[in-house]
């Protein structure tokens, strides 16, 4: 007989009193992906009573679907439909215990020594060479089982993506991904039914609770008592599935909010804190993705094996231009709403034929010309895709492509809104060079949006400064992806766990 | 004080579909989607306009305002943009796939109402999952495959001194 599951211990808002809760806690900590989960762990770790807020309901393993419409709409931010105010990017984050974590790719990468030599020179963060976040970056992968891919992870999409890179002459290598024995599902972005996947959901939040955290689900933080340069309380409502609202407050002596790059500078935004640099919500970046199919006149099943196994690209240099090509496939709806295969019986050919496609995501390093803000009540995320970041989206269809050909696809297809194809090899160039950047063009995803509340060591300039402290306060931190002051290119899990780790380090030197 | 977004675990507003409404829904699959004679899960078997309604059901109002104004455009569009002189839904088979190319040509508001109805076409259709499977996609794996939960993982020995 099988003993049966540890599970998170969770305080849903139904089992909160009406009067509501009235905590008292050393730290709260606002969200409980990537970032709030590692720093709930580290200052449980060191002895502090941690309080953890998250909007997002507690959906166990056991409950997830390996259905991607259902994780959309049970798990993911505005149940997956967030989108710029242009309505043309999807801007996919998770909204759940866990965040995003539950519902990512599981990719990791450390960030490229571009990125971080240029947060040196650019923004003044001498502290955080790729020296310094070493040991940081080292324990994580080694708690997460961070591994490169083995051979029998790496699907045949995988396979033909490594192969065709090396034909043409692209780096190229099997992709590292926190999972423990993973059972090739390929339902990493529906979240992982078995644990496989290292997310939040199934190792630091545990691990912090084990320790003595609080962790409240469904529990959105809505307003903060501000005294001079400290707040003093965070005030939140508690949700339950029937509309009953419940009053939650968190007096501690130190607050992190750690929202995500969306929440965390609207929560501020609406509560008219921590903005003298006025950045608070600018700078907004998100690596617009662009899926690619190739097709071949054999099965391909790119749905099979790691939903990630291989990657291409000159990951070393975003800053000047590289990008990255991660070999990926999801479900059918994925399939049919990522790239125009047409109409009629144009499109009924396409999704026939879909198991005889190559599969791929483009990542680009992008500039951060977005931002985030209320309009009245509601969220906006202005963001265009840049002329200058257009180029480099262009590169990476470029490279995709001839990568395609060179190992036997008949045919690419490209992800604008209507059906665009290339025909061989030497047509690449011709079809390529006549994309042309607007609005609606391209059907663009984000997985990764960041950079909202920029560090650096100018209080004039940024939000946030080189040890995680908001300028504008003495006992506020912000480590999720929204410090980012230039976008990464690479999947940002592995950076946010690293930065969380390091300014938990901050907070308890400071002490 | 106004929240930020979707409330977090409320449940949804059921949205109910206008007749104009899931008339162009299925005007708009039939054409985009024409199954017959192909091996794939003929449409008049899944509910594609109810499962657009509860895609609907799960929109913020300002969004879906603009959705319905969208597909409303599109609809009446093609009474004088297009000069058919009568809906969208009216118009033969190879009209519509006309009306629809000339909209994926348009200018971006266009473009992006277009493309959301064939996104919102795609989402009922291919959320059935046999659907998927007629294609060879597999679907849900681990229940069926008998694949055991791990659970939580263990905490990294040697970092707490308890």
């Amino acid at each position: 007989m099988s003993e049966p599951l540890p599970v998170l211990k969770v305080t849903q808002p139904s089992e909160i009193p009406d009067a509501g809760l009235d905590l008292r806690a050393d730290v709260v900590i606002v969200g409980s992906g990537a970032s709030g989960a590692v720093t709930a762990y580290e200052l449980s770790r060191a002895g502090a009573k941690v309080v953890v807020l998250e909007a997002g309901p507690y959906v166990r393993s056991t409950e997830f679907k390996e259905h991607t419409p259902t994780a959309f709409e049970t798990l993911y931010q505005d149940h997956g439909n967030q989108s710029n105010t242009t309505g043309d990017l999807l801007v996919l984050q998770g909204k759940c215990i866990g965040g995003s974590t539950v519902v990512n790719a599981a990719v990791c990468f450390r960030p490229p020594d571009q990125v971080l030599e240029n947060w040196r020179t650019e923004h003044g963060l001498e502290n955080l060479s790729s020296e310094t976040l070493a040991p940081y970056f080292d324990r994580i992968e080694k708690n997460l089982s961070i591994h490169e891919n083995e051979p029998y992870e790496v699907g045949y999409n995988g396979r033909l993506l490594l192969e065709g890179a090396k034909k043409v002459g692209i780096p190229a290598s099997p992709t590292s991904r926190n999972v423990k024995d993973c059972a090739l599902s390929g339902h990493c972005i529906a979240a992982c039914r078995t644990d496989r996947k290292q997310s939040m959901l199934v190792t630091y939040l545990p691990w912090a609770s084990e320790l003595g955290a609080t962790i409240l689900s469904g529990t959105r933080a809505e307003s903060f008592e501000v005294n001079g340069r400290r707040i003093t309380a965070v005030n939140a409502v508690a949700t339950e599935p029937n509309g009953r609202d419940k009053p939650v407050r968190v007096n501690a002596g130190l607050v992190v909010v750690a929202a995500g790059p969306i929440q965390t500078p609207l929560l501020f935004q609406k509560n008219k804190i921590g903005n003298s640099s006025g950045q608070v919500g600018l700078n907004f970046a998100c690596h617009p993705s662009l899926a690619v199919y190739g097709e071949h006149d054999h099965s391909v099943y790119g749905w099979v094996g790691a939903s990630i196994g291989a990657h291409a690209g000159d990951i070393e240099n975003p800053l000047r231009g590289g990008y990255l090509v991660e070999s990926a496939m999801a479900g059918p709806v994925s399939i049919s709403s990522s790239v125009d295969g047409g109409v009629g019986r144009d499109f009924v050919e396409f999704m026939e034929n879909s198991k005889n496609f190559q599969a791929a995501v483009t990542l680009i390093h992008d500039h951060n010309v977005g931002r985030v803000f209320l309009d009245g009540d509601q969220k906006q995320i202005e963001y265009d895709v840049d002329d200058r970041d257009f180029e480099s989206l262009r590169e990476a269809l470029r490279g995709t492509a001839r990568m395609y050909f060179a190992v036997g696809a008949k045919r690419v297809y490209l992800p604008t809104t209507r059906r665009t194809t290339i025909e061989s090899a030497s047509e690449i160039d011709s079809v390529i060079s006549s994309l042309t950047n607007g609005k609606h063009k391209y059907r663009l995803t984000s997985y990764h949006p960041q950079g909202t509340m920029r560090m650096g060591a100018d209080p004039t300039k940024s939000v946030v400064a080189p040890d995680g402290r908001c300028h504008d306060f003495d006992n506020v931190y912000v480590p999720d992806a929204s410090l980012f002051p230039s976008s990464i290119m690479v999947n940002p899990q592995v950076t946010v766990y690293g930065l969380a780790s390091y300014i938990a380090d901050q907070i308890l030197a400071r002490g | 004080m106004p929240t930020i977004g979707a409330a977090p675990v409320a449940a949804a507003t059921v949205v109910t579909l206008s007749a104009e409404e899931r008339q162009l829904l299925e005007a708009f699959a039939e054409a985009m989607l024409p199954t017959e004679g192909t091996p794939l899960k003929p449409r008049s078997e899944v509910p594609i306009a109810d499962n657009v309604a509860r895609a609907f059901s799960l929109m913020e109002e300002p969004i879906l305002e603009q959705v319905r104004i969208g597909l409303k455009l599109f609809d009446l569009g093609a009474v004088l943009i297009g000069f058919h002189f009568t809906r969208f839904v009216n118009l033969s088979i190879e009209k519509r796939l006309d009306y629809i190319h000339r909209w994926e040509d348009g200018i971006a508001m266009q473009r992006g109402i277009v493309d959301l109805l064939k996104k919102l076409t795609c989402l009922g259709y291919w959320k059935d999952i046999e659907a998927g499977r007629a294609i060879g996609y597999r679907g849900p794996v681990s229940v069926e495959g008998g694949v055991p939960n791990l659970g939580n993982a263990p905490m990294p020995a040697g970092e707490v001194d308890r």
